[in-house]
């Protein structure tokens, strides 16, 4: 008896958290409705919780009313996440414990504008920073993470060509200028490598290589703990590497690579004939509901993507590797054939086979990669609260 | 993409390529939902419309855009159903249907949001969904409150529009969660096409984000969308393909996935040789 109502006092909790991280702050009232809860319980909840420093009160005004707004708490400071991808912006604003207090994603065109891009994740960020009742002062900074290798010191894109427009911009100095504090830019693929070797899949492992597969394709490595960017931010640029001799020419300027075969232009020109214009979340969905073609599509792109990973591999000896993006979205569709490609060329280790898993963080891995680096670049305490309510919420 | 002055005949389709749908698969459909025939409407010596074609397939957004007079919105008032054309047809399924009301247009599966949110701001949200639509216990019976706030809720979780409590005033409401409810009250005649006249015009980034994720999300459920708006950012990030309309006519017909917005900027305004490349 008590055990389920122990249960169901977790579960309640769980529900008013999960509604604050959706929308940010939300009056105690608001908080009722949108989680079904009576008043009674909501206010219970809110005095339990912020008397645990998990939540926060403070007031506001609605409908020119007074009131009390509860967020997740962030007394401590304000991380900033950023990652701009080739059709989709996504921010998130997190506390130094890593819990996101309130994200957005906005899809993006082909081929979009970097001062358009830039100008819109600013005003993402300081309107979710309204919304979760933050301050300026509290940010400790923030990360940015886009398609592209990016020198790291300077903040720009290293190799020029891969984003159209995008080459030259100090994309750091820009972002600097909006929002007045420190800006740190680095490539996705190696912040979904930190966020997942930090908080994901490859958290029990000092070596590991996160692979990103998306529009494009790229790979994060993770040596000893800490992330291996190379001298200009280019290593782990597995979707340059070259797979087809006779391919066709990259945005980089060489000949068949990864990217080519395996970007999404090229997984979806081939279902144009028999499945009509797709975009990449449909070829997600469609193979997740088992349509062979799409499945077929997703494997070959597995097993052609394994086959780089595997050299990649046998040069660095990790101890896993984590297979993120939005394909990655297929479960072992594309993982499956990504680990037996790997495996079958890979020297056989006999202390511990290379484990191949897919990322624990989802399409969240980026966005709280910017945000642990961040965190790891301020001096700040940055201690994981141990609630199961967390830990349940978070997708 | 363009059939010239020609009138195709009915139940020939030039589309080579298949849109995917929901109906299960294997089961691509070749026929647009909704498509419109060298639709004209001519107002006195102006022509608003003149012989323009436009085909949206099921789980499809199509974006229309042009300068202002190039006539987006007299388009969306004839599939709405508000204006009928001088000349021209429309088909459903490929049929021709007449849309003499926007009665009809709902009895169609045709549902229009036009561009300021005709929304009581006095009334609750559920109310606002259900306005003179409202369901009753039995015919002529009391309204049936319990099945119009399920049927709200459960609208505007498929929806994912984050408004937490249906019974709260629309005048409580964000802009983007103004435009939200009344993609929602399109919704619940359960349309088949969705027509948004500009649906993110004076919205904050945060809330475009939101509306976006909805076009999206409209797709997914199986919907034909069209999209109309002068914003080439917000249509392109969330269109399969992009129609210009300059001056009444047809000027262009553009994959979102891979045109640049100069060559549909091209198109928008005119600049010679820019016609849009061929879709499909």
């Amino acid at each position: 008896m008590s055990g389920s109502q122990t249960a169901l006092k977790e579960a309640n909790r769980a529900a008013v958290v999960e509604v604050l991280r959706r929308h940010g702050g939300l009056t105690q009232v608001e908080l009722a409705g949108a989680t079904g809860l009576s008043a009674a319980t909501v206010s219970n909840i809110v005095r339990e919780l912020s008397g645990s420093g998990l939540l926060e009160v403070r007031n506001t005004v609605r409908s020119g009313r007074r009131a009390q707004l509860v967020t997740l708490a962030h007394r401590t400071g304000i991380a900033l996440g950023v990652h701009i991808g080739l059709r989709h912006l996504r921010v998130a604003v997190a506390d130094t414990r890593h819990e996101v207090l309130a994200e957005q994603t906005l899809p993006l065109p082909f081929e979009h504008r970097i001062d358009t891009t830039l100008d819109r994740a600013a005003r993402l960020l300081s309107e979710l920073l309204d919304r979760v009742g933050g301050d300026e002062e509290e940010i400790l900074g923030v990360g940015v993470g886009v398609p592209a290798p990016v020198d790291a010191s300077t903040g720009v894109i290293s190799v020029p060509g891969i984003m159209r427009g995008w080459d030259d911009v100090a994309i750091g100095h820009v972002m600097t200028k909006r929002l007045g504090r420190p800006v740190l830019v680095d490539n996705d693929a190696n912040l979904g490598a930190l966020a997942e070797s930090r908080l994901g899949a490859s958290r029990p492992f000092q070596d590991s290589v996160y692979v990103r597969a998306s529009f494009g394709t790229g790979a994060g490595v993770m040596i000893a703990g800490r992330l291996h960017r190379g001298f200009a931010g280019t290593a782990g640029e597995i979707g340059h590497v070259q797979v087809d001799p006779t391919g066709d020419i990259c945005l980089c300027g060489s000949r068949g690579c990864l990217n080519m075969v395996v970007g999404a232009q090229q997984l979806l020109a081939s279902l144009r004939a028999s499945r009509g214009p797709l975009t990449l979340q449909d070829l997600v969905t469609l193979a997740n509901d088992g349509d062979p073609g799409c499945r077929q599509v997703v494997e070959d792109a597995g097993a052609t993507i394994g086959t780089v990973v595997a050299g990649l591999s046998v040069a660095l000896n990790p101890q896993c590797v984590v297979v993120g993006g939005e394909l990655a979205d297929t479960g072992e569709v594309l993982v499956g054939p990504v680990r037996e490609a790997i495996r079958r060329r890979v020297l056989p280790n006999h202390i511990a086979p290379l484990e191949v898993v897919r990322g624990e963080l989802g399409q969240r891995a980026e966005v709280m990669g910017a945000v642990m680096l961040v965190l790891e670049s301020a001096d700040v305490p940055t201690t994981v609260l141990d609630v199961p309510a967390l830990a349940s919420a978070s997708e | 993409m363009r059939r010239g002055s020609v009138l195709v005949p009915e139940g020939v389709q030039e589309e080579t390529v298949v849109p995917m749908t929901t109906d299960g698969l294997g089961a691509w459909s070749r026929t647009p939902v909704l498509s419109l025939r060298q639709v004209t409407r001519r107002y006195r010596r102006v022509e608003a419309l003149d012989a323009v074609d436009l085909d949206v397939h099921a789980r499809e957004v199509v974006a229309l855009v042009g300068d202002n007079g190039a006539g987006k919105s007299t388009l969306a008032r004839v599939v709405a159903g508000v204006e009928q054309p001088d000349a021209g047809f429309v088909e459903m399924d490929g049929a021709p249907v007449t849309i003499s009301s926007p009665g009809a247009a709902h009895a169609l599966g045709i549902a229009t949001v036009f561009q300021d949110p005709a929304l009581c701001d006095n009334l609750s949200v559920v109310a606002n969904l259900f306005l003179g639509r409202e369901l009753r216990v039995r015919p002529g019976g009391p309204l049936d409150e319990e099945r119009m706030v399920r049927e709200a809720r459960q609208i505007l979780d498929d929806l994912t529009t984050g408004i937490t409590s249906v019974h709260r005033t629309v005048n409580e409401l964000s802009n983007g969660q103004r435009q939200a409810i009344t993609i929602a009250r399109a919704m619940i005649t359960r349309p088949r096409v969705v027509v948004l006249d500009e649906p993110t015009a004076a919205l904050s980034v945060v809330q475009t984000a939101e509306v976006l994720q909805l076009v999206t999300r409209l797709r997914e459920m199986g919907l034909g969308v069209v999209l109309i708006s002068h914003d080439l950012a917000d249509v392109l990030a969330v269109a399969d393909r992009v129609e210009v309309l300059r001056h009444g006519r047809n000027n262009g017909s553009f994959d979102a996935a891979s045109s640049s917005q100069e060559e549909i900027v091209a198109a928008i305004t005119g600049a010679p040789g820019a016609r849009g490349r061929a879709f499909r």
